[in-house]
């Protein structure tokens, strides 16, 4: 293994559970990584040291009584005391619009890039049980594109054709990805897809009745290297992705502009023949154009026959959320206009709630579906 | 200008305002040094959260962190003389306290310094995080990702003990 970068060393000590444990076993094995660990220590010991202050247990009451005062004076009397502080900008966040096909298509791209599927020999199942953020900006999007041979900006539109198979610098890929069907009612959804569809009971104002529900099938993808990938030639990987349901909830001020949508769907799973699932994510990983900060993240994401990659759009705030008492992903937009919430509910489903909504009246929606 | 009318809301922002005061105050205090400033700060930011988020107070939590570290930084870089004003008073009118020696004191005013010296975004990363702040909520605070929360702490931390030691020798 490559030796672990200063970032990665700084955060072992900090949350060493969010390091991987290759990284750890080899930092400690290392010298030259053992060496600079504890440099950085060093350096963290001597920063907590000279920016610690005295403990201060604030008055409580006696901040709020103050903070009120200051509020009836109102802004003129107060100056410029009443002015908002300044933030350093962000980058504008970006929600992509994607269709369902589109989003089945990212989680499984994001399994293949995460090198997922795969472990042990001959054939292992990958079965996500949880979910974690990889953030994925315009950069990471052309490279998981080029890789897998969808080209520029191809990766969020999904394969062009219901069935195909393309030529990639180190094998071939081969796809199904039938086109969605409009079911009208909720049994027919859920007799398509197969599996009960829960919906919310109880709906945040404003968002209306279900529009429309609709069913993709399966999506099935299998990538199968040849020599160029050296060690790798001969195996398979195949992801497996859906049926998803979606039900679309719309406005009710006289537009169609959706409002919330609900997908309900297995977990995908993966499937490999002959290759290892390091052996796996350390080609894929390596490959050119591939970000650094991508492939390092998504060595992050711990053990990967177990985790979800969610893909993050650039900017747009995540963080770790219980649904139900199931770990799940929350990403709002910094205006707090739209968010989203994904979990895997421990009976093998994984779910999706976004809307126009703020991140409160989604993890409501979420909450009622367990 | 428009405020939010004080009414129903207001129970809703003093729970909020309850919850994440003494976090608020904690990162101000990092970079201000002491106890007067950063309640100052931290009332400052409370009331443009108040006027900013009225009604939502989910997406201020993040916020307001922020806006206490660049608000403190911005304190702190705008009045250079302040810490050789507050050594003389300290020094000639109040007897330290226990926990707040006189070296204490000079030790402090010398971080104050080097934070006022050190970019901003290096500055900031330095104080959420010994803040008290998670990778997770800086790396939604700069716009960055989780993984690289550890190369930017890394590389600020070396910065301020290059700076300290510069300092030192100056």
């Amino acid at each position: 293994m490559r030796h672990v970068p200063d970032g990665v060393l700084r955060r072992l000590d900090d949350e060493p559970l969010a390091v991987p444990d290759r990284a750890t076993d080899h930092a400690a094995a290392c010298a030259r990584c053992s060496a600079r660990r504890v440099q950085i220590a060093d350096d963290t010991e001597r920063a907590a040291q000279l920016l610690s202050v005295p403990r201060l247990v604030p008055d409580l009451d006696l901040a709020w009584a103050s903070f009120q005062r200051e509020l009836d004076r109102g802004p003129e009397e107060r100056g410029d005391r009443g002015r908002p502080a300044r933030v350093i900008p962000r980058r504008r966040p970006r929600f992509p619009s994607l269709s369902l096909r589109a989003a089945l298509i990212i989680g499984a791209i994001g399994v293949v890039v995460a090198g997922t599927a795969a472990a042990a020999t001959l054939t292992t199942i990958f079965a996500p049980t949880r979910v974690a953020p990889v953030t994925l900006d315009q950069r990471d999007l052309q490279a998981i594109g080029n890789l897998i041979g969808l080209g520029d900006n191809r990766a969020l539109g999904g394969f062009s054709a219901p069935a195909g198979s393309t030529a990639l610098r180190f094998g071939t890929l081969k796809w199904t990805s039938p086109a969605a069907q409009p079911p009208s009612t909720l049994a027919q959804a859920s007799a398509a897809a197969g599996f009960p569809v829960p919906l919310p009971s109880h709906l945040p104002a404003g968002v209306g009745a279900v529009q429309q529900f609709s069913v993709q099938p399966r999506v099935s993808a299998t990538l199968t290297f040849d020599a160029a990938a050296g060690s790798l030639d001969g195996s398979s990987l195949t992801l497996d992705a859906g049926p998803a349901v979606l039900a679309q909830y719309g406005g009710t001020n006289g537009t169609d502009m959706p409002t919330l949508a609900v997908v309900t769907m297995p977990r995908p799973t993966g499937i490999s023949t002959g290759a290892s699932l390091a052996q796996i994510e350390a080609f894929v990983l390596g490959q050119p154009g591939i970000p650094p900060a991508l492939a390092e993240e998504v060595r992050l994401l711990g053990d990967l026959k177990t985790t979800l990659p969610v893909p993050v759009p650039s900017g747009a705030s995540v963080r770790s959320v219980q649904v139900a008492g199931r770990p799940g992903v929350l990403l709002a937009d910094s205006s707090g206009a739209a968010s989203a919430v994904v979990w895997e509910d421990g009976h093998g489903m994984l779910h999706v709630v976004a809307g126009i909504l703020d991140t409160h009246d989604v993890l409501n929606v979420a909450g009622q579906l367990g | 200008m428009d405020w939010p009318d004080v009414g129903s809301g207001m129970a809703g922002f003093e729970a909020f305002f309850r919850d994440h005061y003494a976090a608020v105050v904690r990162l101000a205090q990092t970079v201000v040094g002491d106890s007067h400033g950063a309640h100052d700060v931290a009332q400052e930011v409370f009331l443009a959260a108040y006027r900013r988020f009225p009604g939502d107070y989910e997406q201020a939590a993040g916020w307001v962190r922020v806006a206490a570290v660049h608000t403190a930084l911005n304190v702190i870089r705008g009045d250079r003389r302040r810490d050789q004003r507050q050594l003389r008073v300290h020094a000639v009118g109040s007897p330290p306290s226990p926990e707040e020696t006189v070296i204490e004191r000079e030790a402090r005013a010398e971080v104050r310094r080097v934070l006022r010296r050190l970019p901003r975004r290096t500055a900031a990363v330095l104080v959420m995080r010994h803040g008290g702040m998670s990778y997770v909520e800086i790396a939604d605070a700069l716009g960055v990702k989780v993984s690289h929360v550890g190369t930017l702490l890394r590389r600020a931390e070396s910065a301020l003990r290059k700076e300290m030691d510069r300092e030192t020798r100056s």
